[in-house]
């Protein structure tokens, strides 16, 4: 059983606290995402999963196994844990054919010469590089080297895999294909997956549960879903997905919007000073009718969508229509904005 | 419009041509000559001086103790330095700075300078070690003898292992960390990751080092004549200099066979280890630079700290203190106390014409020497760096070859080219000394301005001239600031080197033309030991002030 539990896990590096107690249980078979901006602690995470770090204090287990502890010093290497895990710069031996590189873990535990070539071929049709067994890297692509490490984090069919940005070095349709492969691999393998990244799509479109971390702390933990439509504060709401945050009064039944001279009736539990938050596609725009009243400053035609703000008194709402209905909507035209979902972060 | 760009190109083009006419020559027309010279005698091919050299049996030895204590120092070398590399690169060893910079330090102290400490330090009757040896255990002899084989390994593994040291630190730190982490995620145990991966990946790198130190130990002439000649033990570069001091015709055919036999063995390594480097060179940059997968070394952190400082203790230190102890002893019979010394010694050095002159002499041809490199370093780094046009590298390429020519073989190029038969009689002059120095160090400017300048994006200059200003205006304006810092840097890289040389300075001096490094040489193996320690102390302060200048200018990133 692969499941990972991770209890009050922190990480100091001098006096900055990288991670700040992160408490999760990840689930055999589960597909997970650390999810968070550049220097949130994520990376510094999975390496404590992997072995490269040693948490300052809290345990991590993977099954029933404690395998790092910071308070009674307990640390499995990272070769004893039976791990898998691809590097974001992809980390595929220059100097080893591809082979060699998905061979090696094999290679390592003393496998009979026989498994270690049908293993290994196994591990190269399952990464759809079936014949590039003799090249090197440096003849493979960026998606090649991608799938050469992919499977030689899979090879010695670990019990948990790490990807640390796997894609981020590939290139925008590449990535989106690739999303679909691993998590396909993972569903087929039913390995529990840890993958960290800071593309919210990438997390969105492959994880059972994100954790959304920011500066150390996790901030939420939930399915893509949740998170997108109920994010439980402001810096959740800011990072995935676009947003308008509006000053806000809240009393038991309704939020008062006074820069847009606006009241929305909807109850609450919780009254006092918030920040509203609504999302551009949760807004509709019309010519005329009831909402509120604001003139389109401009609009940016996309392709698949339209981008627009609205000027309503000194501030900007954004609004994104995936229909086409507003195509011919000119410049300066008077629109009304119906708000269809609101959320309140109190302040 | 079109004329503007005429005169630009004119320019540039004319400033380059000089620069490369200039290196053409004075590297390659000397390097021809002296080839061909070796052959050919009065428009005959005559393999006379050949026959002769290689039927003495002393030159056999020489050549045979040339390749041992190059193979020797080299392999020395590497298991010294790929350790201390690991510990500074890749481990949280405490105090990592200092201990960089202390594994170099010896690179910086003239070769000939560590040579008289350590006759210094392991003379077999006076050496202070060996005196404090015998006093601490009691011992009946001395336990160390200088003058021997085993000693000459050691001086010169300690002054050219730095080569090793540096390329494989920079090695270290250009490979991607977690290259090892894969192979520990793989189920490889440390030491295991470490033969698998770092050691393959290295190995061009660890290579290229060794073969640097095999050729500059090789073409060392200052510790072997300091250290191997007193126990009679003779290498190719004494030989030869041996040869060109008998003076006559003769002497100096014979030591051009010798010269060539050594050139070709360098530079045919130099030409091996480029071709092998420019195929083997992994890239293994990663794509975001991750923090280097430091090792924590627990418990051994602090035997780690005794091992590295007990090194540079031993090889920058006592060298150091006891040339400083020499120069203001008394008498050699008595202890070191305060009451033994005496600022005494210092005197003559500094009112002596005998002294004042060489020192002169030094100042001049390396002010010289530096101050012309670097300005053709700054076009020929231009050309490498900024420009597209064919052949670009080829004078780049001169400096290299330069660099890595054996100084005794420069010398003697310069002295059969350069005495009159194409018109130009430098012979015993300063200027042959320049030239000389330029050769040997201008690769020293190339690499610190064209690393600088390949830092200066081109819309800078683009921008400039985008702007109406002439190529030699944006140069002025732009260039020279923005790589200013580099190009005084790299003035000190050729200046030091060439105020206390030794090998090129004591075949071409004259009468008139004495250097500190030949002097130093005189009074170390004919006169006055302790006014030698005198002089070495002078040019340590020199070398050190230099090189304070130059790390405070690159912050760090250059230094002989």
């Amino acid at each position: 059983m692969a499941e990972v539990r991770i209890q009050s896990v922190i990480k100091q590096f001098g006096d900055v606290k990288a991670v700040n107690d992160f408490n999760a249980s990840i689930a055999d078979g589960e597909f997970v995402s650390i999810l968070g901006p550049s220097g949130c602690g994520k990376t510094t995470m999975l390496r404590m999963v992997a072995g490269f770090e040693r948490p300052t204090s809290g345990e991590i287990y993977i099954g029933d196994r404690l395998i790092s502890s910071g308070s009674n010093g307990i640390f499995v290497p990272p070769e004893k844990r039976n791990i898998g895990m691809v590097f974001q710069s992809y980390a595929v031996w220059p100097h080893m054919s591809v082979f060699d590189n998905i061979a090696y873990p094999l290679k390592i535990k003393k496998a009979s010469k026989a498994e270690l070539t049908e293993r290994t071929n196994k591990a190269l049709g399952l990464v759809h590089l079936e014949g590039y067994g003799n090249r090197f890297p440096h003849q493979l692509s960026g998606g090649q080297q991608q799938r050469v490490a992919l499977a030689r984090a899979l090879v010695g069919e670990p019990r948990l895999l790490l990807l640390d940005e796997p894609l981020s070095n590939l290139d925008a349709k590449l990535r989106e294909s690739m999303r679909f492969e691993i998590k396909d691999l993972q569903k087929k393998l039913n390995i529990t997956v840890i993958y960290v990244t800071h593309d919210q799509a990438e997390a969105m479109a492959m994880s059972d549960r994100i954790v959304v971390m920011n500066q150390g702390v996790i901030q939420q933990i939930d399915k893509p879903v949740n998170i997108y439509e109920n994010p439980v504060n402001q810096v959740v709401a800011d990072f995935i997905g676009l947003v308008n945050f509006i000053p806000a009064d809240v009393t038991p039944d309704a939020i008062r919007m006074p820069s847009l001279g606006y009241t929305l009736s909807q109850s609450s539990s919780f009254t006092g000073k918030a920040l509203a938050s609504v999302r551009p596609e949760h807004i509709t725009m019309a010519k005329q009718g009831s909402g509120l009243k604001g003139v389109l400053s401009h609009k940016f035609y996309l392709g698949d969508s339209t981008d627009c703000r609205v000027k309503i008194g000194d501030e900007m709402i954004r609004v994104i229509d995936k229909a086409g209905s507003y195509q011919d909507y000119p410049d300066g035209q008077t629109v009304y904005l119906q708000f269809n979902k609101v959320s309140i972060f109190p302040q | 419009m079109v004329k503007g760009i005429i005169s630009r190109l004119d320019a540039k083009w004319l400033v380059i041509l000089a620069a490369v006419s200039v290196l053409v020559i004075f590297v390659v027309v000397p390097m021809v000559f002296l080839v061909i010279n070796s052959f050919i005698v009065d428009g005959a091919v005559d393999f006379s001086n050949y026959r002769a050299v290689y039927s003495k049996i002393i030159n056999w030895t020489a050549l045979l103790n040339t390749f041992k204590l190059s193979l020797l120092v080299m392999i020395l070398s590497l298991i010294i330095s790929f350790p201390l590399a690991w510990l500074v690169g890749r481990t949280n060893l405490p105090a990592k700075g200092f201990f960089r910079t202390t594994f170099v330090a010896t690179y910086m102290i003239p070769p000939y300078v560590g040579a008289i400490a350590w006759t210094q330090l392991l003379n077999p009757s006076v050496g202070f070690v060996n005196t404090l040896l015998v006093h601490w255990f009691n011992l009946s002899a001395s336990p160390f003898n200088i003058y021997s084989m085993g000693g000459l390994v050691w001086v010169l593994t300690l002054f050219y292992s730095p080569f090793a040291f540096i390329t494989i630190s920079r090695a270290l730190e250009k490979m991607d960390p977690t290259l090892e982490e894969a192979a520990r995620i793989s189920g490889a145990s440390p030491l295991r990751a470490l033969f698998d991966v770092t050691l393959p990946l290295m190995f061009p790198s660890i290579l290229a080092g060794g073969l640097l130190v095999f050729i500059a130990a090789g073409s060392c002439f200052g510790i072997p004549s300091i250290v191997g000649m007193p126990a009679q033990i003779e290498v190719l570069t004494t030989r030869i200099v041996t040869y060109v001091y008998m003076g006559d015709s003769k002497g100096i055919r014979d030591a051009t066979a010798l010269a060539v036999s050594l050139m070709l063995v360098a530079n045919s390594i130099l030409f091996f280890m480029t071709m092998m480097l420019g195929k083997k060179d992994y890239v293994t940059i990663g794509g975001k630079s991750t923090r280097p997968n430091i090792v924590d070394l627990g418990g051994w952190k602090w035997l780690a700290v005794g091992v590295a400082a007990a090194y540079g203790l031993v090889t920058v230190f006592m060298p150091i203190a006891s040339i400083l102890v020499s120069s203001l002893i008394k008498s050699y019979s008595q202890p070191v106390t305060l009451s033994n010394l005496t600022f005494s010694n210092w005197l003559p050095v500094i009112e002596s014409a005998q002294y004042i002159i060489p020192i002169k002499n030094s100042f001049i041809t390396a002010t010289i020497a530096a101050t012309v490199s670097t300005i053709i370093a700054l076009f020929v780094s231009y050309l490498v760096v900024k420009t597209k046009v064919k052949g670009r590298t080829v004078p780049d390429v001169l400096s290299i070859l330069g660099g890595a020519t054996p100084s005794v073989v420069i010398a003697l190029a310069l002295i059969i080219t350069f005495s009159g038969k194409f018109g130009l009689n430098l012979y015993s002059t300063l200027a042959i000394l320049v030239v000389g120095y330029m050769v040997k160090y201008l690769t020293m400017a190339v690499r610190t301005i064209s690393a600088s300048l390949s830092q200066v994006h081109t819309s800078l200059e683009e921008a400039a001239l985008n702007s109406g200003a002439s190529w030699l205006r944006t140069c002025k304006d732009i260039l020279l600031p923005l790589v200013a810092p580099s190009i005084v840097a790299g003035w000190f890289l050729v200046f030091m080197p060439s105020f206390y040389e030794l090998t090129m300075s004591i075949i071409l001096y004259g009468s008139k033309t004495k250097t500190i490094g030949v002097l130093l040489y005189e009074l170390q193996t004919y006169a006055d030991p302790q006014n030698a320690s005198v002089l070495s102390v002078l040019v340590l302060v020199i070398v050190l002030v230099g090189n304070l200048i130059i790390r405070k200018l690159t912050k760090g990133n250059v230094g002989i």
